[in-house]
């Protein structure tokens, strides 16, 4: 069965002065195994050329096109339209820097956020080309894999309370990236070192735990039990320094 | 004008441009990237299946070493490869893996004991040694001798390029996203760097450095089907294009993969089918073990995707809305190894085609792939022609693919090219210094300012640009495909030139301000208009069938006269490229002869340095 | 991005796990208390003399004359800390509106519900724990003839119903938060958490029944 869908789309060019932010509806005839990434890419071709919005694989690996489909983030390209009503509305990622319409900058908060988590593995070991590599049981590579999954494409911090009330709140994708390094044994890091990083407001214990995250997550990443098990973690190590202080032992 | 100065400049943050980025900065070098999208957002994310390198861990895998790698790789290419490259590639290659194990990819490892595998739709049992636990396993793939192809389930592109990532971000290299270079500046000589246009707000930015790299990956894009992501068109290779001067290698060398599901022509891995997967008609019979008896599924890519369409051309394909397809079938490998093993797989048919892969067969058709053309570069990866110019990755032609490359083998080329041209880069910066000369900086921003200019005051015509766009992918897909004849290849290089005019005249139809994509576009296009031409022209006259490259009016392989590489160059005002050749390899370690898969009529080379029989002189050829 | 290279750690205070715990633990602390408080007062559905004879057990032991203020100061530590997560900039409050709105997200909502109830208990418990503490030993009687004067009874007909939610979704938000609450176990710990709360607010209105038609009223002495 054909449906005419009704698409209202927010419209902003920060670049044109004319422009004002505003919701502009355009309508499409829906199409067998119809996308989002589809349907964008037709109203941009047959009706607004002008129209800004991130593809990249389209195939939900690389997280370019997340934005809020009728107020859910999800990635626009593996949302199929016959799984929404016929009137679908577009809104780019909350928290993030609008760059036009339905574009933000997930580039620049991403950036940072590796740069906050340190998000790469600390050891003191150097590599030698001629030696065999380090052993790993395959359980435990699969585990660090497991939470590798991330792509990076901002819905759980667009779904997350706590970040649209604080944007510097980190995310769940910076515990469960976090959770990563703690799950891998080549990271050297100790839970000090982690809790410098995420034993704060703006980490693990401003975490209101609204599961937004874990519910919207397009990965299905394990996020409910990678924050449950780093705020453990986290909060044991901060009782642990206090009892270390008041036995007068340096942390 | 914002102008930036750096040492090395990395036009392309994939895995190859990062992995050159990240080889430059830990040499002391200032490193910028330039990338379209955010990096982690990049192609090489969506490599799935692995990672060629001969570690031989896995009992499967047991005496491999980069002998054979290199074996399998020169036959994959259908000897179109440069043998002295393909052996410095899998020499490096198991150094790269491991390193990039050092790094935090999280590779699959062997687990000792008994377990089973599926091989052309049968069980089979396997021991892995307990001496080998905990090292880097690896799953079989294509044209490959020995299970070589090392994995992390079905996101190892994703996990390479995460890692690659955390090292940039750990080393401080700066990266700018959501810019894309649109003119390259040098004097003819020598390059010095990229005007680059922001596609945040439109504006210009000069970037000069000692040395530039294009690293922006394949031209899949230029093909109306296609499992390549939509920023990959070509770009980079465009700027060597404009220079006139730099040449690309192999530009009809189009690789067609087996498995893109129909109709979004969204990849599912080569590792289905190295895990046991098999391909069925509309009758649910293989047919792979009757054309391919000995590698059966497993034969190079070229060669399924032509065995599926001529089983689709008999009359065999199941019929669909889409057209004809055939089945992918992997429900035999079960449950649990479909939701380790292949979940990416897994994920992508149940949301992209509502199919459950453990229930239900995948309905697949070959779809343009990789590109195994593009700039061509020496074996240190410097550009032909212009100083202070690399390339690196599947942007480049390096040229160790050939006619067609082998599964795992990209992803394989990026981390190994790059480290390798990276190293050499560096070592090229060493001590070298560049005038920045201000009439081609002037000159390049003058050029690019002007179309930009012509483009938003629509002075020149009205042409939509995105129909244009269809027009040219709809020309190479019916007439550049798969199987290829003189007539066909004829009438693309004619449209395309008619294309090619009407570029001249494309009209905004919004007002270009700011980052606007069909500014963005327009801009490209006619660049992608003369890479189409390329790939037509080259196929054209390229008279003989070769790796992927198959005429139907030439069935041989012509090893007599085609053990040669096509350089395409563009001179300005032309509508058509300058076709040279040089011959594609120096050295002939493996004298061509049969691959072992495929139809093989050879016309023999007579060269007694080509058959092995002397060996060549030094620096003799060129 | 475009910042030059890599974050500079400062050693991080361990205050705001210390708060955490804090909070979690006042939290459980609360939790448990109001479960005993419910049983104790709902011991009126088997007879005044029941429920007469815990209130002087708690009078005799001093549980109630130390406890009292104790669980009153239990309180106040609980919404000092708990407050910290609470958005009292309008901008705030607006976006977390706002999204709560567009998200239609179970879990969210329930934490604005706790929001809002914790600012209610916060002043309908203040108001009860004067009232009940400055008029120690409790009684039956004396419970019912507050309730049976009417403004009492819509007060507790408001205040259970506020508390027992609060206390449920924390008890959940607790589960959930630290962890004690996996993915695999999460929808049936909702469900479970649903129908205890529902169970406790059942209770509640029976006790305030029972109060209300069937305790004799023994006025303040």
């Amino acid at each position: 069965m054909e449906r005419a869908l009704k698409f209202n789309i927010f419209r902003y060019n920060a670049m044109d002065p004319r422009s004002v932010p505003q919701m502009q509806t355009f309508y499409l005839d829906e199409t067998d195994s119809m996308t989002l990434f589809i349907a964008l890419n037709r109203i941009r071709e047959e009706q607004d050329p002008s129209l800004q919005f991130d593809f990249c694989c389209r195939a939900g690996i690389c997280g370019s096109c997340a934005m809020l489909i009728n107020g859910r983030p999800d990635l626009a390209c593996h949302t199929k339209t016959k799984d929404l009503p016929a009137e679908i509305t577009l809104m780019p990622l909350p928290v993030f820097k609008l760059i036009g319409d339905l574009s933000v900058d997930t580039g620049t908060w991403f950036r940072a956020m590796n740069e906050t988590v340190q998000s790469w593995i600390h050891t003191d070991r150097t590599f030698d080309p001629k030696a065999t590599e380090e052993r790993m049981s395959n359980e435990e590579a699969e585990a660090i894999y497991e939470l590798e999954r991330c792509i990076e494409c901002g819905c759980c911090v667009a779904a997350c309370g706590k970040a649209n009330m604080r944007p510097d709140f980190m995310g769940a994708v910076a515990f469960n990236r976090i959770a990563r390094f703690i799950t891998d044994p080549r990271d050297k890091r100790t839970m000090k070192e982690y809790f410098d990083v995420v034993g704060t407001e703006e980490g693990i214990f401003g975490c209101l735990g609204l599961l937004g995250c874990e519910d919207i997550c397009p990965k299905h990443l394990p996020l409910q039990d990678q924050l449950g098990m780093l705020r453990r973690k986290m909060g044991w190590t901060a009782v642990r320094h206090l009892f270390d202080g008041l036995l007068g032992k340096t942390a | 004008m914002e102008t930036i100065t750096t040492d090395l400049l990395c036009i392309g943050a994939g895995l190859a441009g990062e992995r050159v980025a990240v080889e430059a900065a830990a040499r002391g070098f200032e490193t910028i990237c330039l990338s379209i999208v955010p990096p982690r957002r990049s192609h090489s994310s969506a490599a799935q299946g692995g990672m060629q390198a001969s570690l031989g861990n896995c009992i499967k895998g047991e005496g491999d070493n980069p002998d054979v790698h290199f074996a399998d790789t020169v036959k994959g290419s259908d000897w179109g490869c440069d043998q002295e490259v393909a052996r410095l590639f899998a020499e490096t290659a198991p150094i790269a893996v491991r390193e990039m194990a050092h790094w935090g990819v999280p590779w699959n490892r062997v687990v000792p004991g008994k377990s089973t595998y599926f091989k052309a739709g049968k069980e089979f049992e396997k021991i892995e040694l307990p001496e080998k636990e905990g090292l880097i396993t690896a799953r079989d793939f294509g044209g490959t001798a020995k299970w070589r192809t090392c994995y992390t389930s079905d996101g190892t592109g994703h996990t390479l390029l995460f890692t690659m990532d955390n090292e940039v971000v750990r080393l401080g290299v700066t990266v700018h996203d959501r810019v894309e270079a649109v003119r390259l500046i040098h004097d003819g000589e020598t390059c010095m760097g990229a005007v680059a246009r922001c596609l945040r707000t439109g504006a210009l930015r000069v970037y000069l450095a000692k040395a530039t790299l294009i690293a922006t990956g394949g031209y899949g894009r230029l093909y109306r089907e296609t499992t390549n992501a939509v920023i990959n068109d070509g770009s980079g290779t465009i700027l060597a294009l404009d220079t006139g001067i730099v040449p690309l290698g192999n530009m009809e060398a189009v690789q067609f993969h087996p498995t893109g599901i129909v109709p979004t022509n969204i990849l599912v891995t080569e590792g289905c089918r190295g895990d046991g997967g098999t391909l069925k008609d509309v009758n649910g019979e293989r047919f792979m073990d009757k054309y391919e008896p000995a590698k059966q599924e497993l034969a190079s890519r070229d060669v399924v995707s032509r065995w599926m369409m001529h089983h689709i051309r008999q009359g065999l394909g199941v019929k669909s809305a889409y057209g004809d397809h055939l089945w992918l079938d992997i429900r035999h490998l079960g449950e649990h190894h479909i939701k380790t093993k292949l979940r990416e797989v897994e994920e992508i048919c149940n949301s992209f085609l509502g199919v459950d892969p453990i229930t239900q067969m995948i309905p697949v058709r070959p779809a343009q792939h990789y590109s195994m053309g593009g700039v061509r570069t020496n074996k240190d990866g410097a550009a032909y022609g212009l100083k202070g110019l690399f390339a690196a990755g599947e942007a480049a032609c390096w040229d160790m693919h050939g006619l067609n490359r082998l599964g795992g083998n990209s992803l394989a080329e990026t981390i190994v090219a790059g480290k390798i041209v990276g190293e050499k880069i560096a070592d090229f910066l060493e001590g070298y210094e560049v005038h920045f000369k201000s009439a081609c900086i002037r000159e390049a921003v003058k050029h690019h300012q002007e179309r930009e200019d012509r483009l938003i005051r629509g002075k020149d015509g009205r042409e939509n640009v995105f129909v244009l766009r269809t027009v040219m992918q709809d020309v190479l897909m019916d007439k550049v495909g798969i199987f290829r004849n003189g007539e066909d290849l004829q009438k693309a290089v004619d449209g395309l030139q008619i294309i090619y005019e009407r570029t001249a005249k494309i009209g905004l139809r919004s007002s270009g301000v700011g980052a606007n994509p069909e500014l963005a576009l327009a801009l490209r296009f006619p660049g992608m208009a003369r890479l189409a031409l390329c790939v037509a022209a080259g196929a054209l006259a390229r008279t003989e069938s070769r790796g992927c490259h198959a005429r139907e009016d030439y069935p041989e392989r012509n090893d007599r006269d085609w053990l040669k590489r096509t350089l395409a160059t563009w001179k300005e005002g032309d509508s058509l490229p300058t076709l040279t050749y040089e011959p594609n390899s120096k050295v002939w370690e493996l004298p061509p002869g049969d691959r072992g898969y495929g139809v093989c009529k050879i016309i023999s080379s007579e060269d007694p340095v080509v058959c092995g029989i002397e060996k060549p002189l030094p620096d003799s050829i060129e | 991005m475009q910042s030059s290279g890599q974050a500079v750690l400062k050693p991080t205070a361990p205050n705001e796990g210390l708060l955490d715990v804090a909070q979690m633990a006042t939290g459980v602390a609360l939790i448990l208390f109001m479960w005993s408080h419910m049983m104790l007062v709902a011991s009126v559905n088997l007879g005044s003399g029941v429920m007469n004879a815990i209130g002087a057990f708690l009078e005799d032991h001093y549980l109630a004359q130390l406890g009292g203020p104790a669980v009153a100061l239990l309180f106040l530590i609980h919404f000092a800390l708990a407050a910290r997560k609470i958005p009292f900039r309008p901008k705030e409050q607006a976006n977390m509106w706002e999204h709560s709105l567009r998200l239609q997200h179970t879990d969210t909502w329930l934490w604005v519900v706790q929001a809002f109830t914790g600012m209610a208990i916060l002043v309908m418990g203040c108001v009860h724990m004067w009232t009940v503490l400055t008029n120690l030993p409790i009684t039956a009687g004396k419970s019912a003839f507050r309730i049976q004067g009417g403004w009492w009874l819509l007060f507790y007909m408001v205040l259970l119903p506020t508390v027992e939610l609060h206390v449920g979704i924390g008890l959940y938000r607790i589960g959930v938060k630290w962890g004690f609450v996996t993915r695999a176990q999460r929808s049936y710990v909702k469900s479970l958490e649903n129908r205890v709360t529902l169970a406790f607010i059942v209770v509640g209105a029976l006790t305030l029944i029972t109060f209300y038609f069937i305790i004799t009223a023994v006025p303040k002495p």
